[in-house]
């Protein structure tokens, strides 16, 4: 009886330890242990999955997804992210952006920076009073002091390389004044510390926090102490959410005196996982704010949910005023992409209506610039030079221009049935663009023929040595959507034209690597970013010549490596000028005139998103009707809009 | 004598696997078209941050240093030997740089055992019992039955499966959550109760799918022993149909089915890529599904580097035990 058991109990015992070991390893998970926790009251209505009221809390999508070091804080290790709320909430920048305006406010900082000499080298830079930190110590010119000091000696940082390009020296004048002198001129100084698009990664440290770390390279910084109008009350130990409350001091905040008091007692930001469960959840009301859904699912949320709100009421729907353009980049050393009538070639034998249309049904905006056709810059650059794109030709006289784009565009969605196309020109050329390049062709066939291709007998481009004309496309595989649609409908439009052309989908480290090296030909990526009027430092990244190196070596910028000497001289001149001194938008037009006869990219479309809202619990969101801001949940910016957010009252 | 000889020979072809296996996964990596330095660097670029090219080249040599990728290719891999066989370090994750490797396979494990083991026993005691009885009774209808029912649930991708059961159990009878949270710190009653609630879905993509495979297999072992001269002798001699079932036909069925379950426990260290992904429940298979989009690839030697030692030491394992279940086996 006892052999025959024998089997059994030893498998028994065996999955038994297999179950042990689990247990064991489930002992060591790291719990989260913050001090701020308290009893939930006993409260009317919907709890959230945290245990927070539902109609006090604001419940965001995480942009980002899961977070795998969710208590790793210290914003200057390389691996800490952002978008859990963090710099949304508790980390405030010394200048931060008003979208709307394009100009750029003091947040921490009282007034923007001031300089002391003719040279854009010294600087006086005053800290608001009045700022705590959350753990109740007071924001001082120590912080700053200390912050710098940190980041200058830890090369361990990768913001130490930029900041000892910048920074030569401080002297702390009083408890609330610096003087900064920097390295080189730096007539924009807003803008080299402060923020321009997303966020920027000059944020202050407590120094009475940091001081204590045995090595700030690797010190967690967890709870972090908050210098925004929220603090993290707890976190998902795997990742997937992030519990912020709002301070009891949130007076004493940037965010507070600028914006006033935000509602929302709780902000969830929330990952709940692929598209089509971020819709379910937003169908159930679990889902305030959407990050970034694709036009399809955006058709499923408001069938189903009729609180949902998009940044339109109607056609298109999705806001376009993302500040990065998409398009097609090439690496310009590559042959044969270092001939501008190559470049120009593929320009014409984009059909770009189609193209927009296979990329997202048509809702899209088009760029001929080298910056994007949001709002602001559209006013800017793009209406003003559209009198020069119209005249602008090839030495044979040939104008590329084709400034009907829009309204042609506007007919065909009618023609399909779309409802909310405006009839006005002038609305039509703000919902759809200026104009692109002429879909020609013959006259694409012709520049190729002059630099020495020719049509084999199948009627395919061959290059001037006699071999196939062969292109991959780069393009993102499993994120930015509208980047990898994109890719695959010029791809199309460019088979169709006898090029032999091939779609690579890459996850994110591929990419990224890919087009930091060089070492492509084509790709679907978006260099052209921008959101004030001065785009100087979005511009001088890309095009500078300085930034060129080998192919195979990670770019610090001018990732195309394109060399012009003409457009780095109008950035050197570009250089010594002030964000608000009128020569800057002039010298700006000429250097996109100049960038647009050399064509370096393909800029096609700014970018769309699809970014709903649900307004059962929450309401006065920013849209198309109510535009104090954009639609930049995942924005440092964020801090500044949600007391605009009003409760509806429901439970 | 003969176990010590089979055994030191068991050991032997257990490390040689581990070590073709671990040193496999170290060259392959570095075939894939990205550079985890550089791919560090473009993602620290494209975010804003532009450097002059003498400070790119100080932070490539300070990520070369920290990910372990100084020297020769030869170097690399004495180096990468000696810390993985002695101290478990796969050095830093790129896409979680500075967090090392083992502290996130570490917090990952528990999870993926804790679904993937009970699951998998699960499924495997439920398909077994299943096909037994179909394989015996096989001319009875509801064995037909049972088998039809497994032959259509055996094709369908577990990943269907999880999606099915979240349109019905999430969206449109809302009784499990959407998304995986867990309430309160182990080993409370909440932390316990809250688990078990956030996995039913998991789990059950995975037993439903699991279970139509043992079904088949057992059900066509069952019935052919079923069919053997030894057991027509029993029925014959008189032999209780209990007695028949479990002890004549079910005993010489499960030794391959044994076999089979070793190695799917062993596969447990794989993760569940789909179904993690899908009910985003935080095991190896979303960290393996993180290194291969981040190229992280100390994340993908670390964690694969596990999966094959559990698989050989799964096969380890059963190697030793199955004369334990099987008489007609010795040891030689």
């Amino acid at each position: 009886m006892r052999a025959r058991c024998q089997p059994v109990t030893l498998a028994f015992l065996v999955i038994a330890g297999l179950l042990l070991g689990a247990c064991a390893q489930l002992v060591q998970a790291p719990a989260p242990s913050l001090p701020t926790a308290e009893a939930t009251p006993v409260v009317e209505g919907r709890l959230t999955e945290v245990g927070t009221p539902r109609h006090e809390t604001l419940i965001l999508d995480h942009l980002d997804g899961r977070v795998d070091n969710p208590t790793q804080f210290n914003p200057y290790m390389s691996g800490t992210r952002f978008n859990q709320g963090y710099h949304q909430l508790a980390l405030s920048n010394m200048w931060e952006m008003n979208t709307v305006t394009g100009q750029q406010f003091p947040a921490m900082a009282a007034e923007m920076p001031e300089p002391l000499n003719e040279d854009y080298t010294k600087f006086r830079i005053k800290l608001r009073q009045g700022m705590y930190w959350s753990d109740g110590v007071e924001i001082t010119s120590d912080d700053f002091a200390y912050t710098v000091d940190m980041i200058l000696n830890t090369p361990e940082f990768g913001y130490s390389g930029f900041l000892k390009q910048v920074v030569k020296s401080y002297k702390v004048i009083d408890r609330y004044t610096i003087e900064l002198e920097t390295l080189r001129p730096e007539p924009r100084l807003g803008y080299t510390l402060g923020v321009t698009v997303w966020g920027d990664a000059f944020r202050l440290v407590p120094k009475h926090v940091f001081e204590k770390a045995e090595n700030p390279a690797t010190f967690n910084f967890y709870p972090p102490v908050s210098s925004g109008p929220y603090v993290l009350k707890d976190v998902d130990p795997n990742g997937y959410w992030f519990l912020w409350e709002k301070r009891q001091d949130w007076q004493r905040t940037d965010a507070g005196m600028i914006a006033g008091e935000p509602k929302p007692k709780y902000i969830l930001v929330r990952f709940y996982g692929p598209e089509e469960k971020r819709v379910i959840a937003g169908i159930q009301h679990d889902l305030d704010i959407f990050t970034d859904i694709t036009p399809e699912s955006w058709d499923i949320l408001r069938q189903k949910n009729p609180y949902a709100k998009a940044w339109y009421d109607h056609f298109p729907w999705a806001n376009l005023d993302d500040p990065c353009e998409r398009g097609i980049a090439f690496v310009i050393p590559n042959s044969p992409y270092e001939k501008k009538e190559v470049r120009w070639a593929l320009a014409l034998a984009t059909d770009i209506q189609k193209v927009s249309l296979a990329t997202f049904a048509g809702m899209l905006r088009v760029s001929p610039l080298a910056t994007p056709p949001i709002h602001i810059l559209q006013e800017t650059y793009h209406k003003p030079l559209r009198p020069w794109l119209i005249d602008f030709a090839f030495e044979d006289g040939y104008k590329p221009f084709d400034p009907d784009f829009a309204v042609k565009m506007a007919k065909t969605l009618r023609d399909q049935g779309i409802e909310g196309i405006p009839t006005d020109e002038q609305e039509i050329i703000d919902l759809f663009g200026v104009g692109w390049w002429k879909y020609d062709p013959e006259k694409a066939a012709q520049l190729l023929e002059s630099v020495g291709f020719k049509r084999g007998a199948d009627g395919k481009w061959l290059l001037p040595d006699g071999t196939p004309w062969r292109m991959t496309i780069n393009a993102p595989a499993n994120f930015e959507v509208q980047s990898q649609r994109l890719a695959y409908a010029v791809a199309d439009v460019w088979r169709q034209f006898g090029i032999d052309v091939n779609v690579q989908a890459m996850e994110a480290g591929t990419f990224w690597s890919s087009w930091s090296n060089g070492t492509f030909d084509a790709g679907s990526y978006w260099p052209g970013c921008g959101v004030a009027p001065d785009i100087y430092d979005n511009m001088v990244s890309a095009w500078h010549k300085k930034y060129i190196v080998p192919i195979g070596q990670p770019a610090p910028g001018n990732a195309v490596r394109y060399e012009s000497d003409t457009l780095s001289a109008i950035l050197d001149e570009l250089s010594f000028l002030t964000s608000d001194d009128p020569k800057t938008v002039e010298l700006m037009r000429e250097f996109m005139k100049a960038w647009v006869a050399e064509l370096p990219w393909l800029p096609m479309f700014g970018t769309s998103k699809f970014v709903p809202v649900d307004t059962y619990y929450w309401t006065n969101f920013p849209d198309a009707n109510n535009y104090y801001e954009g639609p930049w949940w995942w924005w440092s910016l964020f801090k500044y809009m949600v007391p605009k957010f009003e409760p509806t009252g429901r439970r | 004598m003969g176990f010590v000889r089979f055994l030191l020979s068991r050991i032997l072809i257990y490390i040689l696997v581990i070590w073709v296996g671990i040193t496999t996964i170290f060259f392959i990596p570095r075939l894939m078209p990205s550079d985890p330095v550089e791919a560090m660097l473009g993602r620290v670029m494209s975010q804003g941050a532009f450097m002059e090219p003498e400070q790119v080249q100080a932070l490539r040599q300070s990520l070369i240093a920290s990910f372990g990728l100084e020297g020769t290719l030869g170097q690399q891999y004495v180096g990468f030997l000696k810390r993985v066989l002695l101290t478990g370090d796969f050095g830093p994750s790129l896409a979680m740089f500075p967090t090392p490797v083992m502290d996130l396979i570490r917090k990952a494990i528990p999870w993926s055992l804790f679904l993937l083991l009970s699951s998998a026993i699960i499924a495997w005691v439920i398909g077994n019992v299943i096909g037994l009885l179909s394989g015996y009774y096989r001319h009875k209808v509801y064995s037909r039955i049972l088998e039809a029912i497994a032959v259509t649930i055996y094709p369908i991708p577990y990943y269907i499966l999880a999606l099915i059961l979240i349109i019905l159990f999430v969206y449109i009878k809302p009784i499990f959550p959407l998304s995986f949270s867990v309430q309160g710190k182990f080993p409370s009653l909440q932390f316990i109760v809250s688990t078990v609630y956030n996995s039913i879905l998991p789990a059950l993509s995975i037993v439903i799918a699991g279970s139509g495979w043992w079904v088949l297999s057992m059900k066509a072992l069952s019935s052919s022993i079923s069919e053997e001269d030894f057991v027509r002798f029993a029925k014959l001699k008189g032999v209780g149909e209990g007695k028949i079932m479990g002890q004549y036909v079910l005993r010489n069925a499960i030794l391959p089915q044994i076999t089979m379950l070793a190695l799917v426990l062993g596969g447990v260290f794989n993760g569940a890529l789909i179904t993690e992904i899908l009910f985003a429940y935080p095991g190896l298979g979303t960290l393996i599904y993180t290194a291969v989009l981040q190229a992280d690839y100390n994340l993908l030697m670390g964690t694969i580097s596990l999966s094959i030692i559990a698989v050989a030491t799964a096969t380890f394992l059963v190697d030793l035990l199955y004369p334990f279940f099987d008489p007609r086996i010795r040891y030689r």
